[in-house]
């Protein structure tokens, strides 16, 4: 096989057609709307929200579950358990705490601790994402596992309880990280100790993190990014499969893309939030995922995502938009991981362009991809995008970069963008 | 002889060829003085506030970082989206060293005083130990946050004597940022008896869970062992304001009560669910006020706050 560096777009469409054309995921009257046979014939209009085995946990959860983004709207919980709801995640950082007070007084409030599975996730010392930063300081197993502890004993009394079900090895992105001696230690401890049911560890290293957690059979759960931008990693999708055979408990984070709802430029009219609920619904029909932990901050964006538990069927709109490649690319985003850069031989900076995108396309604001773009040498800008017969970068994220760089250049060319 | 351009003869139209050179001249990009956009501007500014020399003698361990909303996640994990939501522009980050401390600089610019406030707002908790510095910090384990104008600065401190070197830092990083502004103006207008201290927010989308009360204030009152909290959503206009108060109605009375308190003001409403408890509510000219979880002697407060908003 070739090496993908020098597949042009014939090469790389033809593969992932017949990539897809393998993948049980995605086999059907069309490749993007996969109908998984299980969960098809639940797929019939339902007052009962589908349920599904999280891993070798044999706790049974509705397969869309809370996200807690936002602790000033705390009826956001109550209505959320109303309409069922059982699952509800948050993390010591949130906030400062706020997050874990807010969660831990509302189901104190509604008294329905035993109904509920509660997640947080502990951060390990030191941790920093910043590349040009060295960590303040190195840290032992021991003081690493001194502060864990700390942290989550903070996090309990937050949440007034206990224990809770899911504790997270929070934002373990290498692994060394997921790897974490003092980390591992604590947990293991607080699980024995009766204060941690279940042991997850979150990541935005998908891959990685289920290859580690499947290696070292001390997760139960993982807790992952997935979502439509992924559809054509057939590895990752596979890698998914394979640890939920292993008994992990998976649980999809981020499945919106970013939670793009503005439209491509091209398009007449706006995205709706059927767009919302079909890249939901995309995730959400991969058996191997238990529950997806959505964030919403209104009790519209609420009953819509949840409406996604009740009957996972596509809707007309729903399938016109997952058929309709561009809505479907409006709705990736750019990772800002950096890798596309060399793809470019004219040297073109397709991150800073990605972002721009978002800002015209995502959030209209055309000033802001104005100024994004005028951050940009003039020799790696826009105007130094060769309009190659085939667009040589290639996203790891799949988003399809020749086709945002197009739309800048339209905006540009009709005004939309200033100069 | 030369021809002069007018009565000036030869220095005159040496002087025009000049002038002409340099107008041609500053047509070309590499002579023309570069307008900083925007962002870059913030940076510039930002970079400042952290240039060494800095207290104790602190040195930067490696370049200050810049995120913003699109890859702040990477920086901060889930922790970045109350951010995006509160329209955070781009932060900055800087770790550095000083003898035996080290201090993490995090300098948030939220793009205006308003929505610093409302970041900050979000993340402070009454049991914070609160200082005078800015526009309002506090210190919390380890940690020290503080407001002012648009930026929302969190300091982080480890090792002996970090204690000290948050102080100085966030006292000259405050200096160096200058203007102080206060709280938000509207809530002066709001009532001051009961309020509760550091209980005020500002929150600029989906307050309360509905779009359409962007963006809003929120005092919080103590009233015996109970405690009620004062929303006031400001409209584009008074026809605004009572597409608004509707669209409350219209929410409640699909998932709960609502019924007139004419007690209370023409058009006012009462309302209940049960999820969201009750809440009576009226508008005042572009304002909608809502009073959450109404006890007794706390009407009281709607009326005051129509009274001050007027």
């Amino acid at each position: 096989m070739k090496n993908f560096k020098t597949w042009n777009r014939r090469d790389f469409l033809a593969q992932v057609t017949s990539s897809l054309a393998a993948s049980p995921l995605l086999s059907g009257p069309s490749f993007l709307l996969p109908q998984s046979t299980n969960s098809a014939s639940q797929t019939a209009r339902s007052a009962r929200p589908i349920y599904r085995t999280l891993g070798n946990t044999g706790v049974s959860l509705p397969i869309v579950s809370m996200g807690v983004m936002n602790a000033d709207v705390p009826g956001l919980i109550p209505r959320s358990y109303e309409l069922g709801i059982r699952h509800f995640d948050t993390a010591a950082r949130y906030q400062q705490g706020r997050n874990e007070e807010m969660v831990g007084r509302m189901i104190k409030q509604m008294g329905v601790r035993d109904e509920v599975i509660i997640s947080t996730k502990v951060l390990r010392p030191g941790w920093s994402r910043d590349p040009n930063q060295a960590p303040s300081q190195t840290y032992s197993a021991a003081e690493v596992k001194s502060h864990f502890n700390e942290v989550f004993q903070s996090s309990l009394n937050r949440l007034q309880m206990d224990h809770v079900d899911i504790l997270y090895n929070h934002s373990a992105d290498s692994v060394t990280e997921v790897h974490s001696e003092g980390a591992l230690e604590a947990m293991v401890a607080l699980k024995k100790e009766g204060k941690a049911r279940f042991l997850g560890v979150s990541s935005h290293q998908p891959e990685m993190a289920l290859k580690e957690a499947m290696k070292m059979g001390v997760y139960d759960v993982v807790l992952i990014p997935i979502n439509y931008t992924m559809a054509k990693n057939v590895e990752f999708l596979k890698t998914i499969d394979e640890a939920a055979r292993k008994g992990l408990g998976l649980i999809a984070m981020k499945t919106q893309a970013g939670g793009a709802i503005k439209p491509d430029p091209k398009l007449e009219k706006p995205l709706t939030p059927a767009s919302q609920a079909a890249l939901l619904k995309w995730v959400l029909h991969h058996e191997s995922i238990a529950t997806a932990i959505p964030g919403f901050t209104t009790y519209e964006q609420l009953e819509q995502n949840f409406q996604v538990a009740l009957n996972l069927a596509y809707s007309t709109e729903e399938q016109e938009f997952l058929s309709d490649q561009k809505a479907v690319a409006a709705a990736q985003f750019c990772v800002q991981c950096g890798e596309c850069r060399s793809d470019c031989p004219l040297g073109v900076d397709i991150p800073q362009l990605m972002r721009s995108h978002m800002y015209a396309v995502q959030y209209s604001n055309y000033e802001l991809a104005a100024e994004t773009m005028r951050a940009i040498a003039a020799s790696k800008s826009l105007g130094a995008c060769g309009n190659c017969q085939s667009c040589r970068a290639v996203c790891r994220n799949s988003v399809n970069i020749a086709m945002k760089i197009g739309h800048l250049k339209t905006l540009q060319s009709n005004g939309t963008l200033p100069a | 002889m030369v021809a002069p351009l007018w009565a000036g003869g030869l220095p005159t139209m040496l002087g025009a060829l000049s002038s002409l050179l340099i107008l041609a001249l500053a047509g070309i990009p590499a002579f023309a003085a570069k307008i900083p956009t925007e962002e870059e501007a913030s940076r510039a500014e930002m970079l400042k506030l952290v240039a060494e020399p800095l207290p104790g003698s602190a040195i930067a361990k490696g370049p200050a970082s810049f995120y913003g909303p699109d890859n702040l996640y990477q920086y901060m994990d889930g922790a970045a989206d109350i951010f995006v939501l509160y329209g955070v522009r781009q932060m900055l980050h800087l770790d550095a060293r000083a003898k035996t401390a080290d201090i993490s600089v995090d300098v948030f610019d939220m793009g205006s005083a308003e929505t610093a406030f409302g970041m900050y707002a979000a993340e402070r908790s009454p049991e914070f130990r609160f200082m005078t510095i800015g526009t309002e910090g506090y210190k919390y384990e380890g940690m020290l946050n503080f407001l002012q104008g648009r930026y929302y600065v969190k300091l982080l401190g480890f090792g002996d004597g970090a204690d000290a070197l948050l102080e100085d830092v966030a006292a000259e990083l405050s200096t160096r940022i200058g203007a102080r502004p206060g709280l938000p103006a509207l809530f002066s207008k709001l009532p001051t008896g009961n309020r509760k201290p550091h209980s005020e927010q500002y929150i600029p989308a989906d307050p309360l869970g509905h779009a359409f009360l962007g963006p809003a204030y929120i005092v919080a009152y103590a009233l015996g062992d109970q405690e009620s909290k004062l929303l006031v959503t400001v409209a584009s206009d008074d026809a605004d304001a009572q597409r608004r108060i509707q669209k409350l109605e219209e929410h409640f009375a699909k998932t709960g009560k609502c019924e007139t308190a004419p007690e209370l003001g023409a058009g006012a409403v009462r309302a209940s669910n049960s999820f969201e408890g009750t809440v009576v509510a009226q508008t005042k000219g572009r304002y909608l006020i809502l009073l959450l979880n109404p006890v007794q002697g706390s009407e009281q407060l709607l009326k005051n706050a129509a009274s001050g908003l007027g």
